[in-house]
C-alpha cells in the first residue's frame, strides 16, 4: 500500500493523518442471528439471498446495490484497499462506517437513510450478520490477513475555506489529474465514459456541484470533511484511487475546500437549504419570469439574466408508461425565465456528462410517442438488461422539453391537464422540444399515448437563442410568443399572461442513455409566473391606512381622556 | 417544589435559547434534528417541555418578585406559538393553516386573561397606564406608540399587497370514492365481494387469520415474525405469494414508493404531490384491499372526477402488470408494513363507520401533508391562482 518515501509519509510508514486501529471484536451470535431478521425484511430485496447485490430490485438500479462479498466498501476512514470500522460491541460515534451508511444512507442511490425506520441496534444487529455471514471473501476479525489504518477525522481540524486555499485547491486538482475523469468544470464529464467498477458494471465519476448526490455527504453535504475523507480513503472497487499517499494533509484540505466550492449555492454564496426529507434541495414550484425593456438578452453574463432568479427543478425519471426510464442520468434542471410584451424566454441550463448528437436520420418521426424501443428485461448480464446495455446503446438526441397547459384558465379548479402529453383533444398542451440536432419544434399533446400534431407554422414564431454544451452542461435559451388572442391560436396555444400561475412541466432526453419518445427524465408540474410590474395602488392604500390609524389613535385618546375628565361624548 | 420549579426554568430558558439560536443561524439548525418516523412525538415532547420550561419560569420570576405582568406573559406566549409553527415543525406549515393556529391561539390566550373580572383589569392595566400617560416613561411610550403603529400597520399592508408569486396551494382528495366494480384484462372484479387469491393457507384455502397470523410485527422496524420468512424455500401459500409480490415491488414500485414503502422512493423527490407513504395509517390500513387493487390497476388516470386534480403520476398497472402480479403486490404490501386490510365483514360487524361505498375514506394531501392540519381541509378545495 503506501511505500516510504513520500513527504507525506509519516515514519511508521503511514499516510499523514492515519493511525494503526485495531480489529472489532466479533459481534455476538445473538447479534448475528437478530441481524438476519432484519436482513430478510429490509435488505435481501436489493442485496440478495446470498448478499450478492443481486436482489430482485438490483438489476433495474444505477448505481446498482453493494455486492457484500467481497467486502468491498465504497466510504470508509480506512486505507485504500481496507475493510470498513463496523464495531457492534464499542462503536465510536461517526468513526463507525458501515453503520453511519446503513443510518444516513447513500444520497444519490437508491440506498435510503433508515434512521427512524429501524432502531440504532436494529442496524448494529443487521451488520452483524452482513458483516460475518454474507462477506464471504475477507474476514473482519482475521488478523493475519486484514488490517486497519485509520483517518483520524476527528483530529484533523478542517482548514478555512479562504481565497487562497480553493485557488491553491483549484491548481491541485489539474497536478493530480482529478480533472481527466471528474472533468474541467468538476460536472463528472472527463475522459469517464467508459469507468467500470470491479465488477464490470458502468460507474460514473462525481459532479462536484450536486454534493448532495455524494455517496459519503452523510446528510450533510456541504460539510468540507466528508470530500476530504473520500479524497484520502478512496472508493474501494472503483477507480477512484486513494491521494493520502501523494498528498499531505494541507493539500488535501485544499483540495476538499475547492470541491466544496464549487457545489450550487444561493445567489449570497450560502448553501441551498436541503429537505430533510428528500436529501435533494428544496422545492419551489414557482418560476418567476422578470420583465424586461425592448429586447431580451441573449448573453448569460448580462445584468438581467444574472439578477433573475433561479429555480432548480427536480427530474425524476419517466417511469410510469412503457419505455420506463429506470436509469435516469438527468436528476435536476435549473431554469431561469424573462419576458418582455411579445416573448417569453426560459433559460435551461442541467449537467449531462456526454453531448449526444445522432448520427444520421432517426427511425422514427419527431412527432411519435409510440416508438418501438426496447424496455429492459431485469436480467443481469443477459442481453438486454440495463447492465448490459449502458454505455452501448445507440446514441440519439439529447433533448429538453418544455409542456404548458392550453387554456389552463378555463380548466374547472383545480385540475391541471394530465401529466404526461395532455389529456385528450378538449384539454390539450403545448410542447416546445429542442433537439441537439438543432431543431426546435412546437407539438400538440392530447394523451400520453397519442402520436404529437405538428403546429407547423409555429415554429416560426420560436426563436434559438443558445444552446451549447460545454464541460459536462447544456446551456439552451428558448423564445416563445407570450400568445394573445389576435395572432395565436386560441385552442393549441398557451397564452402566458402576466400575474397568473401557468402550469408547466419539463422533459429530458440523455442521448448517451438511450433516452427517446417516453423514455426520459420528466419534472412535476411547475408554474410559470410573470411577475407583473408592481401597481400603484401598493404605494397609495398603505399611506391611507396609516392616515386611518393615526386619526383612529387620536379618537381613542380623545374619549380616554374625557372619560377620565368625568365628561361623555 | 421550589427545585422542580427552578429545574422547570432552567429546561424553559436552554429551549428558548435554543430555538432562538437555531432559528438565527447561531447554533446549527440541525442542532435538535427532527427523525422523521420519530417526528410527532419528538415535537409533542418539545412542546412538553416548554409548558414545564414556561411554568417554571412565571414561578421563579414571581419568587424572585420580578412577575412579568399578564399582559406580557399572554402576547410571549402566543409571539412563542406563532415563531415555533413557523421555524420548528416539519414540514413546514402553509400560512393560511398557521393564520387559524393564530387566530385559536389568540382566543385562547384572551379566554385565559379574562377569566375572571380581576385577571381582566390586570391584563388592560398596561394598555390604560399607556393611554393615560400619568409617568414620564409612559409618556414616551405613548408617542412611540403613536408613531410606531401606523408605520407597522402600514408597512404590513404594503407588503401584503406588493404581487408575489407564492406556490398555490393544491388540496385533493388522496381516497376517493371507488367504483362499485372494475375492468381489469378484460374481467369484472365487484370491489365489495372480490378476494385477495393469494391470501391462502398452505392448503390453498383463504384464510385470512393464517396470513395475519404471518405478517411483521408492528414496531419498531416492523420486523417479520422470526419463523415467517418469506424468502424461506419451504413456504407454501402466504408467504410464497408475499415473496413473489415483493419481487414486483422492488422492479416496479419502490422507485416512488421507497425501500420502506413509506413514499420516499429514488425518484420521489421530483415528484408532487409525493408518492403515498404505505406506512403512514392513513392509507392502506383504512382501505379494502380491493380499493388497493383497483387504485394500482388504474393509476392517476383512472382517478374519477373528485380525484382532481390529476397531478398524480401513479400509471394504470394493468399495462405493466398481470392481474396475478397486481394482487400480490397488494399483499406484499400489507405484509411489509404490518396493517390488516380492511374488511367487508368488519365493516357490518362494525356498522356506521364506513358506509357501503366507502365514502368516508377522505384524507387530503399537502406536498409533504401533514395528516395533524390536513384534517382540516377535508371535504373542500382551493385554487389560488
Amino acid at each position: 500500500m503506501s511505500t516510504a518515501g513520500y513527504s507525506s509519509v509519516s515514519a511508521q510508514g503511514l499516510p499523514e493523518g492515519f493511525k494503526k486501529g485495531e480489529l472489532a471484536a466479533e459481534p455476538s451470535a445473538e447479534m448475528i442471528e437478530a441481524g438476519k431478521r432484519v436482513y430478510f425484511t429490509k435488505c435481501v430485496w436489493c442485496h440478495g439471498v446470498d448478499g450478492a447485490g443481486d436482489g430482485p430490485g438490483a438489476d433495474r438500479l444505477w448505481p446498482r446495490p453493494r455486492n457484500f462479498n467481497q467486502g468491498t466498501f465504497k466510504i470508509r476512514h480506512t486505507a485504500s484497499g481496507e475493510l470498513p470500522l463496523f464495531d457492534a460491541k464499542k462503536p465510536i460515534p461517526g468513526q463507525n462506517d458501515l453503520f453511519e451508511t446503513v443510518t444516513h444512507g447513500l444520497p444519490g442511490s437508491a440506498m435510503p437513510p433508515w434512521e427512524g425506520i429501524l432502531s440504532e441496534e436494529q442496524r448494529q444487529q443487521v451488520l452483524s450478520f452482513v458483516t460475518t455471514q454474507l462477506v464471504k471473501d475477507r474476514k473482519f476479525t482475521d488478523k493475519q490477513s486484514e488490517s486497519q489504518t485509520v483517518l483520524q477525522l476527528a483530529d484533523l481540524k478542517p482548514k478555512p475555506a479562504t481565497d487562497e486555499s480553493k485557488k491553491r485547491g483549484g491548481e491541485l486538482i489539474v497536478e493530480k489529474k482529478c480533472v481527466e475523469c471528474h472533468g474541467m468544470e468538476g460536472r463528472g464529464d472527463g475522459n469517464a465514459f467508459n469507468l467500470k467498477d470491479d465488477w464490470g458494471f458502468s460507474i460514473q465519476p462525481a459532479n462536484w456541484h450536486k454534493c448532495w448526490n455524494f455517496r459519503g455527504s452523510r446528510q450533510d453535504p456541504y460539510n468540507v470533511s466528508n470530500i476530504f475523507r473520500t479524497f484520502s480513503t478512496g472508493v474501494n472497487g472503483t477507480p477512484m484511487p486513494s491521494f493520502a499517499d501523494n498528498t499531505s494533509v494541507d493539500e488535501r484540505w485544499d483540495i476538499a475546500n475547492f470541491v466544496n466550492s464549487l457545489c450550487e449555492r444561493d445567489p449570497l454564496g450560502n448553501p441551498l437549504p436541503i429537505d430533510p426529507l428528500t436529501d435533494k434541495p428544496k422545492i419551489n414550484f414557482v418560476i418567476p419570469s422578470d420583465m424586461v425593456e425592448g429586447e431580451i438578452p441573449t448573453d448569460l453574463e448580462h445584468e438581467a439574466w444574472k439578477k433573475a432568479p433561479k429555480r432548480y427543478v427536480a427530474m425524476g425519471g419517466q417511469i410510469t408508461h412503457k419505455p420506463r426510464n429506470f436509469v435516469n442520468r438527468l436528476d435536476d434542471i435549473w431554469v431561469r425565465s424573462l419576458y418582455n410584451d411579445k416573448h417569453i424566454v426560459y433559460l435551461l441550463e442541467w449537467d449531462d456528462r456526454t453531448k449526444s448528437v445522432a448520427e444520421g436520420k432517426l427511425p422514427w418521426a419527431p412527432t411519435q410517442v409510440n416508438i418501438d424501443i426496447k424496455e429492459q428485461d431485469p436480467k443481469t448480464g443477459e442481453e438486454g438488461s440495463i447492465a448490459a446495455q449502458q454505455n452501448n446503446y445507440a446514441v440519439y438526441n439529447d433533448a429538453i422539453a418544455i409542456e404548458t397547459a392550453v387554456k389552463w384558465k378555463e380548466l374547472p379548479a383545480p385540475i391541471k391537464p394530465r401529466y404526461l402529453f395532455g389529456t385528450n383533444e378538449q384539454f390539450p398542451v403545448d410542447i416546445v422540444k429542442w433537439e441537439a440536432d438543432g431543431s426546435l419544434r412546437a407539438f400538440k399533446g392530447t394523451g400520453w399515448d397519442k402520436d404529437f400534431e405538428e403546429r407547423d407554422n409555429y415554429e416560426e414564431a420560436m426563436k434559438l437563442l443558445k444552446a451549447e454544451w460545454k464541460n459536462g452542461r447544456w446551456y439552451v435559451m428558448i423564445q416563445r410568443p407570450v400568445g394573445n388572442k389576435k395572432d395565436q391560436d386560441y385552442d393549441e396555444d398557451t397564452f402566458f399572461e402576466v400575474g397568473q400561475y401557468i402550469p408547466t412541466v419539463f422533459f429530458a432526453w440523455d442521448g448517451h442513455n438511450g433516452d427517446a419518445g417516453r423514455k426520459m427524465a420528466v419534472s412535476a408540474f411547475y408554474y410559470t409566473f410573470m411577475n407583473p410590474p408592481v401597481p400603484q395602488e401598493t404605494y397609495i392604500y398603505p399611506v391611507v391606512i396609516a392616515v386611518g390609524v393615526v386619526l383612529l389613535e387620536g379618537w381613542v385618546l380623545t374619549r380616554r381622556s374625557n372619560k377620565k375628565k368625568g365628561k361623555t361624548l | 417544589m421550589k427545585a422542580l420549579m427552578s429545574l422547570g426554568a432552567l429546561i424553559g430558558v436552554a429551549g428558548l435559547l435554543l430555538l432562538g439560536g437555531m432559528i438565527f443561524d447561531v447554533v446549527p439548525s440541525t442542532t435538535v434534528r427532527l427523525v422523521e418516523g420519530y417526528m410527532p412525538i419528538q415535537l409533542l415532547l418539545e412542546v412538553a417541555c416548554y409548558v414545564i420550561g414556561f411554568t417554571g419560569l412565571s414561578y421563579m420570576m414571581n419568587a424572585m418578585g420580578m412577575a412579568l405582568p399578564r399582559f406580557w406573559q399572554g402576547i410571549g406566549f402566543w409571539i412563542f406559538l406563532m415563531v415555533y409553527l413557523k421555524y420548528r415543525v416539519y414540514p413546514p406549515i402553509p400560512f393560511s393553516v398557521r393564520a387559524m393556529y393564530g387566530t385559536v391561539g389568540l382566543v385562547t390566550v384572551f379566554m385565559w386573561v379574562s377569566a375572571n373580572e380581576e385577571d381582566w383589569k390586570k391584563f388592560k392595566q398596561p394598555i390604560m397606564n399607556v393611554l393615560d400617560a400619568q409617568t414620564g416613561m409612559n409618556r414616551l411610550l405613548r408617542y412611540v406608540y403613536l408613531v410606531l403603529i401606523p408605520i407597522l400597520i402600514g408597512g404590513f399592508s404594503f407588503n401584503a399587497m406588493m404581487p408575489k408569486s407564492e406556490e398555490p396551494i393544491e388540496l385533493r382528495t388522496v381516497h376517493p370514492a371507488p367504483p362499485a366494480s372494475t375492468k381489469v384484462h378484460g374481467k369484472t372484479y365487484t370491489l365489495q365481494t372480490s378476494q385477495n387469491p393469494y391470501r391462502v393457507n398452505p392448503e390453498g384455502k383463504y384464510d385470512q387469520e393464517f396470513s395475519n397470523a404471518n405478517i411483521v410485527e408492528q414496531g419498531m422496524g416492523r420486523l417479520m415474525k422470526p419463523n415467517a420468512n418469506p424468502w424461506d424455500e419451504k413456504n407454501q401459500g402466504y408467504l410464497k405469494y408475499v415473496r413473489e409480490g415483493g419481487e414486483i415491488f422492488f422492479q416496479n414500485c419502490h422507485f416512488c414508493h421507497g425501500d420502506n414503502l413509506n413514499g420516499r422512493g429514488l425518484h420521489a423527490f421530483a415528484f408532487n404531490p409525493i408518492p403515498a407513504n404505505f406506512t403512514d395509517p392513513g392509507t392502506i390500513a383504512q382501505l379494502q384491499e380491493t380499493f388497493i387493487f383497483w387504485r394500482v390497476s388504474k393509476g392517476g388516470i383512472g382517478l374519477p372526477n373528485e380525484g382532481f386534480p390529476w397531478a398524480s403520476v401513479m400509471p394504470p398497472w394493468e399495462q405493466h402488470l398481470t392481474v396475478d402480479e397486481i394482487w400480490k403486490v397488494v399483499l406484499f404490501e400489507y405484509w411489509h408494513t404490518g396493517y390488516y386490510p380492511r374488511t367487508w365483514d368488519y365493516e357490518a360487524k362494525h356498522d356506521g363507520q364506513y358506509d357501503s361505498e366507502g365514502r368516508d375514506h377522505r384524507g387530503c394531501s399537502l406536498r409533504s401533508g401533514v395528516s395533524v392540519y390536513c384534517g382540516i381541509f377535508v371535504g373542500f378545495s382551493a385554487r389560488t391562482s
